[in-house]
């Protein structure tokens, strides 16, 4: 039956009503899993906290068994679910930009809104950050374009790449996200900090 | 690292069912054999022929009859207003834009109802919608609408009145003997202007 808007089985309006009330539940998450400090953000980097490592695999493990089942009862068709374009250099320059953004400023783009909302200081700044950001890629757009567009995937898949099924590669996805999760145990033993 | 141990059994436990259950691939616009066996057996898809001329005679816009016979029995005889698409072409690209879309009832019919069928089972099993067939094709439209043939006097009010109505549909068509007007200006089929039903694209998403 679905995704619902793309099948039409609710009106494409309710598109803005559902992602505000899923904004919102999203934001209310951070911010009680602790993801507005900054500390406890860059801590996955230095290796004493790794709760956001955690969670995030978490949710994404969530999500993908969650469609991966989903469809093998067929309550929705994957063929209708959008899955985002991969432009090759833009994806592999953008993570190394957005990795040494989280490293230095000590918040993700969502994070930093949520720090923001409860009034940290550094997370305006990292926000105002953000629109420097946005004016300076506007502004050098002309230079950047044939980077920004180069190695044009399509909306390719990862199980498509390798030509495994879905189902293999959403295993090989929660191995490797389990041998995380003990690796980031061992690590909080290893370099513990009493306050942060 | 109990909950650690705990969730590492429950990922793993549902991974490996996932990993090794065959993806599915069944596309939820195609209709499956059970469905249509359903449409089947409630002849969803049938138009009587008192409908059908009920709808042409108060020139109902909405329909749109489609002839799926050979274009050489098209040409000696055919419903005024009908499009000739033989069933062999009926997946050519030139007439997607006539079956596969949501403004008009499009009426399949042929001189039974065997190529009909068959053209309505072809389009339903791609997922088009708004075609139908002619009950009994164009043998049982002759025999009820242009000849109608009396009930008995005792027959239910119904039957009369069912019958009172073909002969005057069968003035109307120009059956029965009864010359009319109406059928010498055969009109050319004209194409209608279908706008397809847009492809709703998945919405995009982001971080």
């Amino acid at each position: 039956m679905g995704p619902l808007i793309p099948q039409e089985i609710i009106a494409e309006g309710w598109n803005f009503f559902i992602a505000f009330v899923v904004g919102i539940g999203f934001g209310f998450v951070l911010e009680q899993a602790g993801f507005s400090s900054s500390r406890k953000l860059a801590g996955v980097f230095y290796g004493y906290d790794t709760v956001v490592l955690k969670v995030f695999f978490t949710a994404t493990i969530t999500g993908m068994l969650g469609l991966l089942y989903f469809s093998l009862f067929d309550w929705i068709d994957l063929n209708l679910v959008w899955v985002n374009p991969t432009f090759l250099w833009s994806a592999i320059i953008g993570g190394i930009i957005m990795g040494a953004g989280f490293i230095i400023g000590g918040y993700c783009p969502g994070t930093s809104v949520c720090a923001l909302s409860i009034g940290k200081i550094d997370a305006m700044i990292f926000f105002g950050g953000i629109f420097v950001g946005i004016f300076l890629f506007g502004e050098t757009y002309a230079i950047i374009k044939p980077l920004y567009m180069a190695e044009y995937l399509g909306n390719i898949k990862l199980s498509d790449v390798l030509g495994i099924s879905q189902g293999a590669l959403a295993f090989f996805v929660i191995l490797a996200a389990l041998a995380m999760f003990y690796v980031a145990e061992i690590a909080e033993k290893k370099f513990p900090r009493e306050e942060y | 690292m109990l909950t650690l141990k705990r969730l590492t059994a429950i990922l793993l436990g549902l991974g490996l069912v996932i990993a090794f259950v065959p993806e599915n691939t069944t596309k939820p616009y195609r209709l499956s054999a059970a469905d249509m066996l359903t449409e089947v057996q409630f002849g969803t898809e049938m138009i009587s022929p008192d409908e059908l001329a009920d709808w042409l005679i108060n020139k109902d816009p909405s329909i749109q009859l489609i002839d799926v016979r050979t274009p050489k029995d098209y040409n000696q005889f055919h419903l005024d207003g009908a499009l000739n698409i033989p069933l062999s072409k009926i997946l050519d690209n030139e007439w997607v834009d006539y079956v596969d879309q949501g403004i008009k009832m499009n009426i399949f019919y042929s001189n039974g109802t065997t190529l009909s069928h068959e053209a309505w089972m072809l389009t339903r099993q791609l997922g088009y919608e708004n075609n139908y067939v002619l009950q009994g094709g164009l043998n049982f439209w002759t025999e009820t609408i242009l000849n109608p043939s009396a009930p008995s006097p005792y027959s239910a009010d119904d039957e009369i009145a069912k019958y009172e109505f073909r002969k005057g549909a069968s003035q109307y068509f120009g059956g029965g003997g009864v010359k009319s007007s109406v059928t010498k200006s055969k009109s050319k089929a004209s194409k209608p202007k279908i706008k397809r039903k847009k492809k709703k694209k998945a919405p995009q998403g982001g971080c």
